[in-house]
């Protein structure tokens, strides 16, 4: 696998993570062919963008944000390096450039989904914008990565992360629940050590309340109780 | 100051990660703080067979990569409160990590740790330059086949050139009624040919199928390889415990029905 560059969604964008020892010519070949091929599953939406793994300079960071945005079609809002004090003034730009209130947006954008049709094995992972729909099985040593919510119409054997970004009303729902892990914003719940499998297969859905985890079969009610 | 002991074969399915995991649960029943490191980027195993898959958060090549620091990403094992796993990545490929960072790693967790087991992956590429360059001995393991101790004889030259102070052979999944019909080698066989000390032999025994599988280590049971393993954390160690008589005793049905396989 071609490591030079990486692309990982955070909390209000996405982080590239560049290779420190590739050489500046080859490196910026290398980021307009990941963004042409991700092109697609980027999307449109705004976001921020921060660089990782290598010190650039100004006029270099200009020239890769021009590459991004020549391959592309995000709108990128800033630039910011990877400090952890500088996500204040980050999401401030975010919500400066969009003209409607931050929230607005969160909801906006979470509405909605991306189809994949296939069984991600082991060593796949794959990360969603917004919402996330897996037509088929996620198996132990895969994980499905996504801001919103999660639904697999097949088995979750491998990990889910749903609320990436900290969206606490992220929830994963699956037609059959054996995971090894799902997290939902910050919280982690893990399957038991010794899981009691029982035989007939249901669908249900983990969400977060109080703090904790809950796997709870799907019903009207529990899915009237969810909010996007 | 703790000792860096890497486990490995050349060939795989000889069961390092079984030894591994077994060696290691051992010396911690044994009082040891112990850490096991999985450097099988891509296809990790070691957390499936010591059954700790489900609390992985961080791994090998976050730490390596400085997402998070190391005593993050070590699990605590669920029996034993002085042992941890330091589990693999899955999603990347052995070129996320060199051996000079796994050195830089293994000297740090030397100062905490009385044993770090490395579980090297098969071949003799990358993962295994990781996984020697900050070992101070190796246990090379094989199983008593022609191709096994062939790749284990390769390992052992690769070793020797790497400078490796201390290399242990353990003949693995060893059939007593195989060596006796003359259709398999011997662990004296083995150790002839590859002319470095045999540090323990473990016979071939179902029950290590189940407890991979259950993710329960079996060192230290009443099974016969859970008594070898044993015996080779001793040995580890330093002590000196005689090699088990692996010919003993049948089972009541066996005795009663005769030599049947």
């Amino acid at each position: 696998m071609d490591n030079t560059v990486t692309i990982k969604g955070y909390s209000h964008g996405i982080t590239v993570i560049l290779n420190p020892d590739t050489d500046y010519e080859t490196l910026k070949q290398k980021v307009a062919v990941k963004f042409r091929e991700s092109a697609k599953f980027l999307g449109n939406t705004q976001m921020a963008l921060r660089f990782e793994g290598r010190k650039l300079s100004g006029e270099e960071q200009i020239e890769l944000l021009n590459i991004i945005t020549r391959e592309c079609n995000l709108n990128i809002v800033c630039i910011a390096c990877d400090d952890e004090t500088e996500d204040g003034l980050f999401v401030r730009a975010l919500e400066k450039a969009d003209l409607s209130p931050s929230d607005q947006t969160v909801s906006k954008t979470l509405q909605n989904a991306r189809f994949y049709k296939g069984n991600l094995r082991s060593g796949m992972e794959m990360t969603f914008e917004e919402n996330a729909l897996i037509i088929g099985d996620v198996n132990p040593g895969a994980s499905v990565n996504a801001n919103g919510s999660i639904i697999i119409l097949g088995s979750l054997k491998g990990n889910a992360v749903a609320g990436m970004g900290g969206n606490e009303n992220a929830f994963v729902l699956a037609l059959d629940m054996a995971p090894v892990q799902i997290r939902i914003a910050q919280t982690i719940a893990r399957s038991p050590d010794h899981p009691a499998r029982s035989e007939s297969k249901e669908a249900q859905i983990a969400f977060l309340e109080d703090g904790a985890i809950y796997i709870e079969p799907v019903s009207k009610k529990v899915l009237s109780e969810r909010t996007i | 100051m703790g000792e860096v002991i890497v486990v490995t074969s050349g060939k795989g399915g000889v069961g390092k990660t079984t030894t591994t995991a077994n060696v290691g649960t051992g010396l911690a029943k044994l009082d040891k703080k112990v850490v096991l490191i999985d450097t099988d980027i891509g296809l990790r195993n070691l957390d499936v067979v010591m059954g700790l898959e489900n609390r992985i958060v961080y791994n090998l090549v976050d730490v390596v990569e400085g997402n998070c620091r190391i005593k993050q990403a070590l699990i605590k094992d669920k029996r034993y409160n002085n042992l941890y796993l330091l589990p693999s990545a899955q999603t990347r490929d052995k070129s996320a990590v060199t051996p000079e960072q796994m050195k830089v790693l293994c000297d740090e967790l030397k100062n905490e740790f009385d044993y770090i087991i490395v579980d090297c992956p098969a071949g003799i590429e990358q993962g295994f330059k990781n996984a020697i360059a900050g070992a101070d001995r190796a246990l090379v393991v094989t199983t008593p086949e022609v191709s096994a101790v062939r790749d284990a004889d390769r390992i052992i030259g690769l070793l020797e050139a790497n400078e490796m102070k201390k290399i242990d052979l353990i003949v693995n999944r060893l059939r007593v009624d195989l060596v006796k019909s003359g259709d398999m080698m011997s662990s004296s066989d083995v150790e002839e040919i590859l002319a470095i000390n045999l540090i323990g032999v473990v016979p071939d025994d179902e029950n290590i199928v189940v407890s991979t599988n259950q993710g329960e280590p079996l060192v230290g049971s009443d099974a016969k390889a859970g008594i070898a393993y044993m015996n080779i954390c001793k040995r580890i160690m330093g002590e000196d415990v005689p090699f088990m008589d692996l010919t003993a005793k049948k089972g009541f049905f066996s005795k009663l029905f005769g030599k049947k396989n």
